[in-house]
């Protein structure tokens, strides 16, 4: 993926099955509690991931992002969320023990979900990503087409920063005026964009027919990967870790 | 035309017993197995057009053969390349009218895409959108895994096309951290990795830099020894002089075919059809001198033979009228100016230099040698990371990006990246709009660029309609309303055929003349020489030279150490000992 980094730590070993799933277990995690402490425990859980899977460096690129979502949701929960006995209020602002609290856990259950689904794209290729979706049953134009998704990210972007740049040359500024002002400058963006993302499509669909991509029948795949202990050792702890969580409390 | 080799199919044959009891047999399939391409009377409309983009094609592609196919814009090279591999008609659609037999195919069946492209493998101009896996070793497995080869036999295969194309150790490379001419050496990698019997390019070397063009014509030189059949579409005639047999297409029709000493040693025919002719054949036309010479050596030789020689006066008189430049006004000046993006290397590695005002200036070197970053400090849109850049005497940072953009024009490389409007005069209007100017005067300006470049009288159309170099002079005007003092144009000749290509250098030597000083980025060695006065050569970041056209020509050496080549002109004159710019100067130094 567009911010994969090129490592050798156990979680860019593991079966690409078991990244998906894996995450997949730990999302549903997430969601189960509503109390900080938990959600404190699962973020400090998947914080060691991002140490030890090497992914810091993406997150420091989008730690601005991290902490804003934390702060946001504390603030706005721990305001607008109407549980226990409110010890301050001013209109619709209410502030109680509870709310801070369930403001902190929806803070950090929002952080974990952002920090694994780094850790996921710091530790897994595009066709990692394609082959874990097809070993767990999709079908192969589907998971390429969502892997490549993936892939187009920062060749579109690099179209859109060339078009931004053609147009500023011309004197367009995006800076300046009112919200609905400034959404109106971005017509000139669009069209080119548009156009782009249309003709690389094409291009691209010719390209991939061009290299066999709609041939039908069974296809050989040049990475394998096969299912290790600790591909078994990690599902099944997530999944104990759901089980008890879901079924017990 | 044949080469002489014998077909691969018929060594099954050699074993002696068959031989002797089937040498009749063995003759005609020699015979069948020669033509490995046959197109007979091959017709395609493509659905929602009237115009038909292919008429009547017919050709037979031989065995061991390297094909060229040259012809203008729109005369139907790329829809001829798209039928050969099946994506015309099964996946775009159309009118198909004809015979097509590929290879072992039965050309009465219908045949799928991939079923085609497992023989005849197409390798378009542009490589970003045609690599999409994360690293180079996975890109060359892509066709094979569709092909359903046994996953033992892909390491081998991916390691030959590897090999092919001089990518060997890049294996881990992510694509997207390859330079141009590696993209797209993996593009073709990609697809000879399948073991095609034919691979067809179609414009592989456009958007390259010389040493990526070079790259790509010894690969393809080197191909035709491994693979049954190689047709490459291409504008630059020298390139081509070792392909085997040429096509000259013109309104979807091939109008002439043969071998380049055929084909080539016809300037003016070339040039009528929108191909640059050879600079050699032209300057022996204008000698009175029969136009077979298609090498320098060659050309020289004869020149020489029929009793020209050089002028020394008329050649020192030619640098005495060497264009001099008024130093008084300096309009751009740039001090010590490094630029970073991210933490990475210096993009611009402390560049000072100084353009006055009226001077043509080109600025060349490879891809990412740091052209583009260095001129977008001039209209602001990229800011020093160290280091300052003055425009008409003030600091960047004191010009608002809009002020700066008034002065300063900036013609981007593609101009499909800025048109957006429904009509050319909406088009032209969006730049003096966006700096206040009023209706009256917005006008005025807009009829007036548009009278420059002469698209004055289609105010109506809508832009998407022109043709790829109207559209790029579309995008001149557009930036020429707002009536900038200093014009940067990038790659301006880009993906435009000869008649493009010299209207809209036309054009801007116009503004030129004009009085408007002109920055122009380019990879074509021709295009300094015969327009540019002064010429600043890059290498990683740093200005390696900053001289007169002729004091850069002058400096083989260096030349060479850039992957510069020289145009045939400046070649021929120095076989002679003179540095001359153009085919005219060359002419004006001999006599008999």
């Amino acid at each position: 993926m567009f911010l994969y980094l090129p490592n050798n730590t156990l979680l860019h070993q593991i079966h690409p099955s078991t990244k998906i799933i894996g995450l997949a277990l730990l999302l549903i995690l997430t969601v189960a509690f509503e109390s900080p402490w938990h959600q404190l425990i699962i973020l400090s859980g998947v914080l060691i991931l991002v140490k030890t899977s090497g992914a810091a460096k993406n997150i420091r690129r989008v730690l601005p992002l991290i902490i804003t979502v934390m702060l946001f949701s504390i603030i706005t929960w721990s305001l607008f969320k109407r549980i226990g006995d409110p010890f301050w209020g001013y209109g619709p602002f209410t502030l109680s023990k509870d709310s801070i609290q369930f403001g902190f856990a929806m803070g950090f259950r929002l952080d974990a979900m952002l920090l694994s689904g780094m850790v996921f794209v710091s530790c897994t290729k595009v066709e990692e990503f394609a082959y874990g979706l097809r070993a767990v049953g999709l079908p192969f134009p589907v998971s390429f087409a969502l892997s490549l998704a993936f892939r187009l990210v920062p060749l579109f972007f690099t179209r859109i920063g060339i078009i931004v740049q053609a147009q500023q040359s011309r004197g367009l500024d995006l800076q300046s005026g009112h919200v609905f002002q400034r959404a109106k400058k971005y017509v000139p963006l669009l069209v080119p964009i548009f156009v782009y993302a249309i003709r690389d499509t094409d291009l691209l669909s010719m390209a991939l027919e061009s290299k066999g991509f709609g041939m039908r029948g069974e296809r050989t795949e040049f990475l394998i990967f096969r299912m290790a202990w600790y591909d078994y050792t990690i599902l099944t702890c997530l999944l104990a870790a759901n089980v008890l969580t879901w079924v017990l409390l | 035309m044949t080469t002489g080799k014998t077909p691969s199919i018929i060594l099954g044959f050699s074993g002696g017993d068959k031989l002797k009891t089937g040498s009749f047999l063995v003759n005609i399939l020699t015979t069948l197995a020669l033509h490995i391409l046959e197109l007979r009377n091959l017709s395609f409309t493509y659905r929602g057009t009237s115009d038909p983009a292919l008429k009547q094609v017919t050709y037979t592609h031989n065995h061991g053969e390297f094909t060229v196919i040259m012809g203008a814009t729109g005369a139907g090279k790329s829809t001829f390349c798209r039928c050969l591999n099946g994506l015309i008609p099964t996946f775009i659609k159309g009118d198909f009218q004809g015979h097509l037999k590929v290879t072992d195919l039965d050309p009465q069946e219908k045949h799928q895409v991939y079923e085609l492209a497992r023989r005849v493998g197409l390798v378009f101009q542009d490589f970003e959108a045609q690599l999409f896996s994360t690293n180079v070793e996975l890109e060359a497995a892509f066709a094979l895994e569709n092909f359903a080869v046994p996953q033992e036999k892909m390491a081998d295969r991916v390691q030959s096309a590897l090999h092919q194309v001089g990518l060997t150790g890049f294996e881990n490379r992510d694509p997207s951290t390859l330079s141009g001419g590696e993209k797209q050496r993996l593009a073709i990698a990609s697809v000879l990795a399948g073991r095609p019997d034919v691979v067809v390019m179609d414009e592989p070397t456009t958007d390259l830099d010389p040493i990526g063009k070079r790259d790509i014509f010894a690969l393809a030189k080197s191909l035709r020894n491994e693979i049954q059949g190689i047709i490459l579409v291409e504008h630059e005639t020298e390139h081509i002089l070792n392909a085997d047999r040429v096509l000259l297409m013109v309104n979807g029709a091939i109008i002439n075919e043969g071998p380049p000493t055929t084909i080539l040693s016809q300037p003016d025919y070339l040039e009528q059809h929108g191909v640059r002719p050879l600079q050699t054949t032209v300057l022996l036309q204008r000698l009175g001198l029969p136009t077979e010479s298609l090498t320098i050596s060659d050309a020289v030789s004869n020149i020489q033979a029929a009793g020209w020689r050089i002028n020394e006066g008329a050649c020192q008189s030619l640098e005495q009228t060497e264009v001099t430049t008024d130093k008084m006004n300096t309009v751009v000046r740039i001090q010590d100016l490094v630029h970073r993006y991210d933490q990475a290397k210096a993009a611009v590695d402390g560049v000072s230099l100084e353009v006055y005002q009226g001077e043509f200036v080109a600025v060349v070197g490879q891809n990412g040698c740091g052209k583009t970053t260095m001129v977008k400090h001039l209209n602001g849109l990229h800011k020093p990371t160290h280091g300052t850049v003055e425009i008409l005497g003030k600091n960047t940072t004191e010009w608002t990006l809009s002020e700066l953009g008034k002065r300063v024009g900036f013609v981007f490389q593609n101009p499909d990246h800025q048109i957006f409007a429904n009509t050319i005069l909406e088009e032209v209007s969006f730049g003096p709009q966006n700096y206040g100017l009023s209706k009256e005067e917005t006008e005025k300006k807009v009829l007036h660029a548009l009278d420059i470049v002469g698209l004055a009288g289609q105010e109506d159309q809508d832009p998407f309609s022109l043709t790829k170099g109207e559209r790029q002079q579309l995008a001149l005007a557009s930036v020429l309303a707002t009536d900038p003092d200093i014009l940067i144009l990038d790659e301006p000749t880009t993906g435009l055929d000869y008649h493009g290509q010299t209207a809209i250098l036309q054009l801007i030597r116009q503004l030129h003349e004009a009085g408007r000083t002109i920055i122009i980025i380019t990879h074509s060695m021709w295009v300094v020489a015969e327009y540019a006065s002064r010429c600043i050569m890059m290498s990683q970041g740093k200005v390696v030279k900053d001289s007169s056209v002729r004091t850069c020509f002058e400096d083989r050496d260096l030349l060479e150490s850039l992957h510069l080549e020289s145009p045939e002109a400046v070649r021929i004159g120095q076989a002679f000992g003179v540095t001359v710019r153009s085919i005219e100067e060359l002419i004006t130094c001999l006599e008999k």
